[in-house]
């Protein structure tokens, strides 16, 4: 019969373009690299900093619009979160690098979803004496987008987003990041 | 009657309820957002402290009444991307979304509507030559036996 001719010869031509099709979505799924990248991404890069005005845990007034001038580095940080408490000796040796550079960045810890006296006492035992600046109701982990910490974001000494690390830092990572950033956009 | 209750019904059903209370668009904006550290939760009901932050953000945009509900959902969008939307966008490649369910109902309606037209195009009634060479020699057979019988 006429029909099943032609069903003969469209279920091949089917066939083939189904095929394709899938041999097309392979092809995609096994080309697809991982960003190598370790920098996270966000609408912020490249952006003004959101404003930042809270208090230090010290009770001194803190805002980041005051900072230009400055790199700046914000780490969100909770003291009873793993990743955090891993990534500490590397800011500590991050800071340390710092002080024998031409303007060396300035380090904030922003405190996500933890009381002082624990920060306190975390800063107390692991060391680490720059301004551990508070969020007690997250604005700036909203305004930043931070949902998990730790995450460690660079401000450039015109007061632009410039890089975003989403979790636990590797060694030398921030160092590194920042040399680039410096030459790239001036210290 | 029923013309006008019905259109009673309808208007009923579709004016708008009157103003709202600031808890109340709170509620709504935060029913249309997903927390982003839970799995399929709202932020309205999340627990996360994430959450929580993104409650006390759209709190705080609501009572400063600065921007709309969709502006608010759109600075919360901005800074945690756009899977923090509990409805997917209806504009940009998130409208495929929304379209391609539509798109693939209407082809499969048309598909069928097409099968079907041909299947009763192909089966008009008419008895083929075939059919009635098979069907004569059956009582051609038949008769045989019977008057033989």
């Amino acid at each position: 019969m006429l029909s099943e001719k032609k069903a003969k010869r469209v279920a091949p031509i089917a066939a083939t373009v189904v095929g394709i099709v899938l041999v097309c979505l392979l092809w995609v799924l096994v080309s697809a690299k991982p960003n190598p990248s370790d920098n996270a991404d966000s609408p912020l890069l490249g952006q003004p900093a959101p404003a930042v005005v809270t208090t230090t845990l010290e009770d001194k007034p803190f805002d980041l619009a005051r900072r230009k001038g400055s790199w700046v580095v914000l780490n969100f940080f909770n003291s009873t979160c793993v990743p955090c408490r891993i990534e500490h000796p590397l800011l500590l040796t991050f800071v340390q690098n710092q002080l024998s550079t031409d303007n060396p960045a300035e380090m904030y810890t922003v405190i996500n979803d933890d009381n002082d006296s624990a920060v306190l006492a975390f800063f107390a035992e692991n060391k680490g004496d720059w301004q551990k600046i508070r969020d007690n109701d997250g604005t700036i982990a909203v305004a930043f987008g931070v949902a998990k910490v730790p995450e460690t974001w660079i401000i450039d000494p015109n007061g632009y987003v410039r890089l975003r690390i989403a979790g636990q830092l590797s060694e030398g990572l921030l160092d590194e990041q920042m040399s680039i950033l410096k030459v790239q956009f001036g210290s | 009657m029923a013309a006008i209750a019905s259109a009673l019904l309808i208007f009923g059903g579709l004016r708008d309820s009157g103003p709202r209370s600031q808890q109340d668009r709170i509620d709504a904006i935060t029913m249309r957002l997903a927390c982003p550290t839970c799995q399929g939760e709202s932020v309205y009901v999340s627990r996360a402290s994430a959450a929580e932050a993104i409650r006390a953000e759209v709190a705080r945009q609501v009572g400063s009444g600065l921007r709309t509900d969709d502006e608010t959902i759109a600075y919360i969008e901005q800074r945690f991307g756009s899977q923090v939307l509990l409805l997917p966008r209806s504009s940009g490649i998130d409208s495929l979304v929304w379209a391609l369910p539509i798109a693939a109902l209407i082809c499969g309606a048309a598909a069928l509507g097409v099968a079907f037209r041909k299947w009763r195009t192909a089966d008009d009634g008419a008895v083929s030559a075939e059919d009635s060479a098979l069907v004569n020699a059956a009582m051609a057979s038949k008769n045989v036996t019977d008057s033989n019988s």
